[in-house]
């Protein structure tokens, strides 16, 4: 049983630990594992792979932050009317559970910080507002909590929009303003309300770095983010980073691997989440869905035919359903895009400093054009390509706001193949999951131009009851068939079963030769007496 | 059936007439009398040197192992095969003695974890005598286990806790072993097991004070078939996937009436017995006269209810020919079922080469190997945590799958850095399809495609792997390239291929 939280001061006492895991757990970078920089969808998978005892990780991945900041950097601004604008906010949210998906998980309460912009909103983190029950707002200085909402969230981005429901509310609090990208070595100060106390907090920290970054929060998209020596903890996320009186960053993590060390997200992220979000929806960042090699080696650049003064990447893969998908070929070499030249590892220069091209791709709005330069069967061409969003790359996104989607006959559970019920086997579930299941979700991906098209479906677990409690597998098998029909969504597997009129359904696994076997008539009697006895509402989300 | 050609490894020499003129008789003493085996017993010490699987052309650290080896007839010495894995030097010396003399190995089979080994000293076996052998092993009650200590025999009065059927460290076979319960701490070193003055086992591993004894019955079968006189036949597997067929519903499914009975087949092994024999679907009902339940068991006449996966090694071995009923689109379907050897260098990713240097090639500073377990332990005990994901999918899924053209499969496990082959310094652990448009599945097909380049240019496709899908090099200067890294990385020889697996026919078929 939980205590009702009526008090800030509460907050610490009587949910102080619950709340610092939590955040904890929302503010870790994720691990480099295998998943996310296998996912085609991406705009490059990272070169580097994940830890092992024979290759350590690369403890100079992040330069020691800075001693000193320089002489030259700017004072520090501990304006009054900053503090006034960070705002404190209370997050009571449930989630859905996917390992019984008809469910929901026990209520949760965090804390983190937002702050005012124009519209009489906040902008925060998403992962401060997701699967909210009840939002509060604590204005600085005031004791009073007042409710609010999410009225736009960007999971890829971690950004989200909160209104509160009191019209007028923020109208007396000034706006901040965002600024640019701040310099290197240059000074900024975070506001926010770590740790879960209900007085303000500012840090200040210098700009160590600035790249791109696993946001933790879906724990696959890549964007730029400011790294600083500031200390940000739990409580601080959606803070503001502030320099010359701007905003020029969003506090969102940090990492267990650098002490001191927190993230922001830069202004040209925000400004891509509030233009996107300025029709009243959310749609997130185009994706070219290619995967591509460096050309760094002379011999592969001669023998693309590409000429001394060029550079560039090789197309190695185009997933269908992707933007490049019919206007791409394997094999073509991208010189340039949107004018900028793309180097032989890949990279483009922008704002002085060196950037995977893939973020060139990201500054477009879903349905805007993109223009590359390539070099293809030894003519070079322009090419346009209209940008959009590739549907099958959700499956590797941590999921909010959403409830599973799943199936159930004959007590039997069937939901996606997606990151969230790999997670239902371990956090490491790419070593501890059915390894077809790492394989489909991994691997199959990055061979087969339509897999990410295709939902493949998993046999989750079983409810136990005598019509099922022979069967040989019921535990995270892949199902390849039901049937005889290819399974390639869950809605294939409902149509194939309730469409079968034989005295069995056969459904055959991933691995071959395994199939298991449900007497039909049996099955059709038992499955609702099933859900009543386990408190199953109803029998599917699909 | 044409008698197998086993892996170089194998070292067979028939033991045929060997025990002629020897007395055979055995005083009987009971279980805590020394008498009984201390003359029976050896020490062993030996030197072991296995291979740097990251620099395959060199070899690893010396380690130094003490074991022990028993009497048996011939004379020879009987100890495990991981005893003599890799070894440099093999020392015997006698209980109480100050002497160490040379001992070779006779035959080693890897795939049931036995060797025998000679020792050509005059008058080493004078005073020792070979361990009267039970028939078969205890299933409850006190055995004495012994240990090697300071050159002194330890013995200790251990209890029987059960048999269970477990895989043979290479995971090739499966057959019962006797667990004991033991005081004597430290074991798995090819101790010997006694029960009422009798040789029961060798301790072949041993978890705080469980012991796994490898019985006696397997030995005998071992030690039979090495004295056959003719090549060693081995033990058999049958190289079968299968399910278990407790539901009632699914065996309604395949029209058998009656109670759930038999496994369900799902697939053969290549070179397996049951290649080309069983098919998926078949129920199988049957094997060598014994029924099988839903549940994969038979009952065996002292050990009670076994896995049936264990009949092939229980008195048979490969060559023989065993019964088995299948229950197959509606019909009950009599085989014959032709035993053939466990052989796990026939997998596509043998999970230990004991003995055999990892092949290996260096080309263009690509360092080039062939997948196999000992790689993917080489990342530690935690391997299965720390090695590439991409490797251990295709050890946990594909290991088995092995098939006429893919025999192996090559990675590239790192890249040795030069000018030459710079932008694919980061590469490594990634499987190679195809160099210049030849298929491969081995060091050798690898070595021969880099001698015939696409044009000016080498062409090196990678399993799909998120960051490159094909190298490419320079041909020109490929050989130069090469020569450079090789002396530059102190490469004795850019290359290393090793005799092909054996070949096993056809595909399985459905």
């Amino acid at each position: 049983m939980r205590a009702p939280l009526d008090s800030p001061a509460r907050l610490l006492t009587s949910f102080g630990r619950a709340l610092l895991l939590a955040l904890v757990a929302g503010v870790a970078i994720a691990p480099a594992a295998a998943a996310p920089q296998a996912t085609p969808g991406a705009p490059r998978p990272p070169a580097s792979k994940p830890p092992t005892a024979k290759q350590p990780a690369a403890k100079s991945a992040a330069p020691k932050p800075a001693a000193k900041p320089p002489a030259a950097a700017p004072e520090p601004m501990l304006d009054e009317g900053f503090e006034k604008s960070v705002v404190r906010i209370i997050n009571y949210s449930q989630r859905g559970d996917w390992f019984s998906p008809w469910d929901v998980t026990g209520v949760r309460a965090s804390s983190g910080t937002g702050f005012v912009i124009d519209g009489g909103l906040l902008l925060t983190n998403a992962h401060v507002v997701s699967d909210a029950r009840l939002l509060l707002l604590y204005l600085h200085g005031d004791p009073t909590p007042h409710k609010a909402r999410a009225v736009m969230l960007g999971h890829d981005c971690d950004l989200a929009l909160v209104r509160p429901d009191e019209p007028g509310l923020l109208r007396n609090i000034p706006v901040l303003e965002l600024g640019r990208l701040p310099p290197l070595r240059t000074m900024v100060e975070t506001y926010g309300y770590p740790a879960g106390g209900d007085q303000i907090s500012s840090t200040r920290g210098v700009v160590s770095r600035i790249e791109t970054q696993v946001y933790a929060h879906s724990g696959v998209d890549r964007h730029v983010a400011i790294q600083t020596d500031a200390a940000i903890n739990p409580g601080n996320s959606g803070g503001p980073m502030i320099q010359d009186g701007k905003v020029v960053g969003v506090a969102f993590q940090g990492t267990d691997a650098l002490e001191n060390t927190g993230f922001g997200i830069p202004v040209e992220v925000i400004q891509h989440f509030l233009t996107d979000a300025e029709d009243g929806k959310y749609d997130g960042y185009p994706d070219l869905a290619i995967l591509e090699s460096n050309l760094e080696n002379p011999a592969a650049r001669r023998r693309a035919g590409m000429r001394d003064d060029e550079s560039g990447v090789r197309v190695d893969f185009v997933n269908d359903g992707g933007s490049a998908e019919g206007l791409l070929k394997v094999g073509d070499v991208l010189l340039a895009v949107d004018g900028s030249p793309i180097a032989n590892d890949g990279s483009v220069l922008m704002e002085g400093l060196r950037f995977d091209y893939g973020l060139m791709v990201d500054r477009h709005q879903i349905g805007s054009d993109l223009r590359l330069r390539l070099l293809r069967d030894g003519e070079r061409k322009e090419i346009t390509v209209p940008l959009v969003a590739h549907p099958g790359t959700s499956r590797y996104a941590s999921q909010y706001d959403v409830m599973p989607r799943y199936f159930i006959y004959a007590g039997l559970v069937f939901e996606p193949l997606n990151v969230e019920m790999l997670e239902t086997t371990g956090r490491d579930w790419v070593v501890s999951a059915d390894k077809r299941l790492v394989q489909e979700q991994i691997f199959r991906p990055l061979s087969d131009p339509k897999a990410l098209l295709r939902e493949p479906v998993v046999l989750l677990r079983r409810l136990d009851d005598p019509v099922n409690i022979n069967i040989a597998w019921y535990r995270n098998q892949l199902v390849t068939k039901a049937n005889g029909k290819d399974i390639d969504s869950l809605g294939e597997l409902i149509d194939a079963i309730e469409s079968n009129k034989a005295a069995f359904h056969v459904l055959e696994l991933g691995e071959p030769g395994r199939f298991i076997v449900l007497d039909r008539k049996g099955a059709d009697e038992a499955s609702p007496k099933i859900l009543e006895r386990y408190g199953v509402e109803k029998d599917r989300n699909p | 059936m044409t008698v197998r050609r086993l892996a170089a490894f194998l070292v067979v020499f028939a033991l045929g007439g060997a025990t002629a003129g020897r007395a055979m008789a055995e005083p009987a003493h009971r279980a805590g009398g020394r008498q009984s085996f201390e003359n029976g017993i050896v020490g062993l010490t030996v030197s072991a040197q296995g291979w740097d699987q990251d620099r395959p052309w060199a070899k690893g650290a010396p380690q130094a192992r003490m074991a022990l080896a028993t009497v048996v007839e011939g004379p020879y010495l009987l100890t495990s095969a991981q005893m003599v894995s890799d070894a440099t030097l093999i020392e015997a010396e006698k209980l109480g003695g100050s002497v160490r003399v040379p001992a070779r190995v006779v035959l080693v089979d890897p795939e049931v974890d036995l060797a025998i080994l000679g020792v050509d000293a005059p008058k080493f076996f004078d005073d020792l005598k070979p361990v009267p052998m039970a028939s078969s092993v205890p299933t409850e009650g006190a055995v004495q286990s012994v240990r090697w200590r300071l050159r002194q025999i330890e013995a200790s009065t251990s209890r029987v806790s059960r048999v269970e059927v477990q895989v043979t460290s290479l995971g090739g076979l499966e057959h019962p072993f006797l667990l004991v319960t033991t005081d004597l701490r430290g074991g798995g070193w090819a101790e010997p097991v006694f029960a009422e003055g009798k040789f029961i086992g060798l301790t072949v591993s041993q978890d705080d004070q469980v012991a796994r004894v490898l019985p006696v019955d397997i030995i005998n079968n071992f030690l039979d078939m090495a004295r056959g006189g003719k090549p060693y036949p081995g033990f058999a597997n049958l190289g079968l996937r299968w399910q278990i067929n407790e539901d009632p519903v699914l065996t309604a499914s395949l029209r058998l009436s009656g109670d759930p009975r038999g496994v369900l087949i799902t697939g053969a092994n290549w070179g397996g017995s049951a290649c080309g024999v069983m098919r998926p679907r078949d129920l199988l009902l049957s094997l060598d006269g014994h029924e099988i339940d839903a549940s994969g068991y038979y009952r065996h006449p002292r050990y009670g209810l076994l896995r049936f996966t264990t009949i092939t090694t229980d008195g048979h071995r490969a060559g023989e020919t065993i019964k088995a009923e299948v229950w197959r689109d509606g019909k009950n379907v009599k085989l014959d079922l032709p035993l053939k050897a466990a052989h796990t260098p026939g997998d596509l990713i043998p999970d230990r080469v004991p003995e055999q240097p990892p092949p290996y090639l260096v080309a263009g500073g690509l360092v080039l190997r062939e997948l196999d377990g000992n790689y993917l332990r080489s990342w530690g005990d935690d391997w299965r945590r720390k090695a590439p994901i991409r490797l251990q999918l295709r050890y946990w899924l594909d290991s088995k799958d092995q098939e006429p053209g893919a025999r192996r499969i090559v990675v590239l496990s790192s890249v040795l850095p030069h000018a030459y082959n710079i932008g694919y310094h980061g590469l490594s652990d990634v499987a190679v399809l195809e160099i210049n448009g030849r298929p491969i599945d081995s060091i050798a097909a690898a070595e021969e495609a880099f001698k015939h380049p696409e044009g000016d240019f080498h062409r090196i496709v990678l399993e799909p792997n998120g960051q490159m899908a094909q190298v490419i090099l320079d041909a020109k200067t490929f050989d130069a390239a090469t020569a450079e890294i090789q002396e530059s990385y102190r490469v004795p020889a850019p290359v290393r291929t090793a005799a092909p697996p054996p070949e096993f026919g056809a595909a399985c078929g459905g």
